[in-house]
């Protein structure tokens, strides 16, 4: 397990990364555009004059390598780069005149050697600033565009969650095991010449009809998916009637609201699933829906045997994180509370 | 049946109605048979079963509590157990291999009347070759349904105080943990919370495959970490995912981030 390590923005990786060949280049082409420059108004041939703009662009260019790897807190990230570059070429200058004088610093002050040291000073210090300024803007753009570039991959990561999420949402199919006993329910219930077999068989097929995998469903409403819910929790309640309670309680005037289909449903299956289902003497389920403002918030809620923290989330609380995003976009968010004394509430809060 | 006492049962599933269903067509394939009682899980199944001994058992392999399996296990040989289930392919084959009895619901009165007539033809339980084979057959039963159960190895959900309730955070959401003398700073893709559980205890609970230790005082979710910037003196950064915080890597973690 080993993640690649990134190249390295500060310390020695940083200070070498900067001496590449592309910036050496530059600095040489400068240097040899300052000697050009300066090389009719002074007295030493041209290679003289070269010899000192080239070693005073490797002194910049060594100084402004060091500033970015070694930034200092107090200074700005660009400013950084920018002051080393300013000291550094009068500093640089006079190194040259000193060496070229052997040491005689009263040799420098004589008019001629001094508009030198001046002039070679200001050509480091305008090119060196400029290019600093310039260096720094790049890699900053080369870093908005990797961030850039990052975030596309961050959304196209999303979408696909939210596609896998639509796409497992097609495949789902109706728990072959809820099926059959429901079916031995209704069968029981219509050999005994039951009259709620009729009821029965009304709820199983308005939940057979929602849970069969379809691929447009033109508007879905809230009030859809509450249909949907109720069915679900009236065939448990056939089949348990001893352990399932339940209550729905949602203001009639959001029924018409736009909600992802089996949304609450697969808070509600595993409520019954793992919350009441596991539970000798069974619980309460309530499903609730408010709005407060601009925030929908919706809840399942039951008093079963809880969540143990060791326990797998199921694909389906996963599923559902997706597809509520995809849906509402990233104000929808799923999260789970546990009650006290025991059971779970799941909440989903929607901001409008 | 040869004998002099009438033959009797005992009935366990969760669904009342499935219990009235089966009680109701035994008593019209088996007229003779008494149904002494009815259970509404595994526990009460044993319990009744202890109370009663009956010589035959219909155990639901789906019940709340203790189920199915693990009844039988406990009854053993003592009385002839006939499973029932809804759909249960990997419990099926395992009946047909032990050559246990069930039944599949929905059943019908055919598939009925065939286990009532094997059941009759039995005699008394402990010369049975089915209850030879129960305890092999239930004991790898029991395997499965605990695979099917999810596996207990590692946490998968962070319990958290947000104001007066304790949030679940599944793991998968969680950014990195990081604790300071008294409190670990759990923080996730919604918020962030303080938890008592110590770095230690966390990190030999999470899973390792996805969340390292990376300082003495920090665990982070490999999946959200962004890059990796090694620093001065053999430590290094991490930075996350669409998130400004910088985690510290200390010299003792820097080798789990070496370059591929």
């Amino acid at each position: 397990m080993a993640l690649p390590l990134t190249p390295a923005r500060t310390g020695w990786p940083a200070f070498l990364g900067a001496l590449r060949a592309p910036a050496v280049a530059i600095a040489i082409t400068l240097a040899v555009a300052a000697a050009l420059m300066i090389n009719p108004i002074f007295s030493p041939p041209f290679t003289v004059v070269l010899g000192r703009t080239l070693f005073l662009a490797m002194v910049l260019l060594l100084t402004y390598a060091a500033a970015r790897a070694w930034p200092v807190r107090w200074l700005p990230h660009w400013l950084a780069p920018v002051v080393a570059i300013a000291a550094a070429a009068p500093l640089a200058t006079l190194a040259i005149y000193l060496m070229a004088t052997g040491g005689d610093f009263g040799a420098i002050l004589s008019m001629e050697r001094l508009s030198g040291f001046v002039l070679i000073t200001l050509c480091g210090l305008v090119f060196g600033v400029l290019v600093a300024l310039g260096a720094t803007a790049r890699e900053r753009e080369a870093l908005a565009r990797s961030q850039a570039l990052q975030f596309e991959l961050e959304r196209s990561r999303f979408e696909t969650e939210a596609l896998d999420a639509r796409l497992s949402l097609l495949q789902a199919q109706v728990e072959p095991h809820f099926l059959f006993n429901t079916l031995a329910n209704v069968q029981a219930l219509v050999e005994n010449q039951s009259p709620h077999a009729a009821d029965v068989l009304k709820s199983l097929i308005a939940y057979l009809r929602a849970a069969m995998p379809r691929l447009h469903d033109e508007q879905p409403t809230l009030g859809n998916e509450l249909a949907l819910v109720r069915a679900y929790l009236e065939l448990m309640q056939m089949r348990m009637p001893d352990r399932l309670r339940f209550g729905i309680d949602v203001p009639a005037a959001l029924n018409t609201r736009r909600f992802p289909p089996m949304a609450l449903l697969t808070l509600v299956e595993n409520a019954v699933r793992h919350g009441i289902d596991p539970a000798e003497d069974g619980g309460r389920i309530d499903v609730g829906a408010a709005l407060r403002g601009n925030t929908l918030t919706l809840w399942v809620a039951d008093d079963g045997v809880g969540m143990d923290p060791r326990a797998q989330p199921g694909t389906g609380l996963q599923n559902l994180r997706a597809r509520l995003a995809a849906f509402f976009g990233s104000p929808a968010t799923l999260q789970l509370d546990e009650r006290s004394p025991r059971g779970l509430r799941a909440e989903i809060v929607i901001r409008t | 049946m040869n004998t002099t006492r009438a033959s009797t049962a005992l009935i366990a599933d969760d669904e009342p109605l499935l219990r009235e269903h089966l009680a109701r067509h035994l008593a019209r394939l088996w007229p003779e048979l008494q149904i002494v009682a009815q259970a509404r899980n595994g526990r009460e199944a044993v319990e009744l079963f202890d109370e009663h001994e009956p010589q035959i058992v219909f155990l639901d392999v789906h019940m709340p509590g203790l189920n199915g399996i693990e009844a039988a296990r406990a009854i053993g040989r003592r009385a002839q157990i006939v499973f029932v289930t809804a759909y249960e392919q990997y419990a099926l084959q395992a009946f047909e291999h032990g050559a246990l009895d069930y039944l599949v619901k929905p059943f019908d009165d055919a598939r009925l009347a065939d286990t009532v007539q094997r059941l009759r033809k039995r005699t008394a339980p402990p010369h049975d070759m089915a209850a030879d084979a129960l305890s092999p057959v239930l004991d790898r039963l029991a395997d499965e349904l605990r695979l099917r159960t999810p596996p207990r190895s590692f946490l998968q959900w962070i319990k958290a105080s947000v104001g007066n309730s304790v949030r679940l955070i599944p793991v998968t959401q969680v950014v990195y943990l990081r604790s300071d003398e008294k409190y670990t700073l759990v923080a996730w893709d919604g918020g962030e919370a303080l938890i008592r559980k110590t770095i230690r205890e966390l990190a030999d609970e999470l899973d390792p495959e996805h969340f390292v230790q990376v300082h003495r005082s920090v665990i982070v979710n490999l999946h959200h970490v962004a890059q990796v910037v090694r620093s001065l003196n053999e430590t290094a950064d991490v930075h996350l995912r669409g998130r400004s915080e910088v985690l510290p890597v200390s010299r003792s973690y820097l080798h789990l981030f070496r370059q591929m």
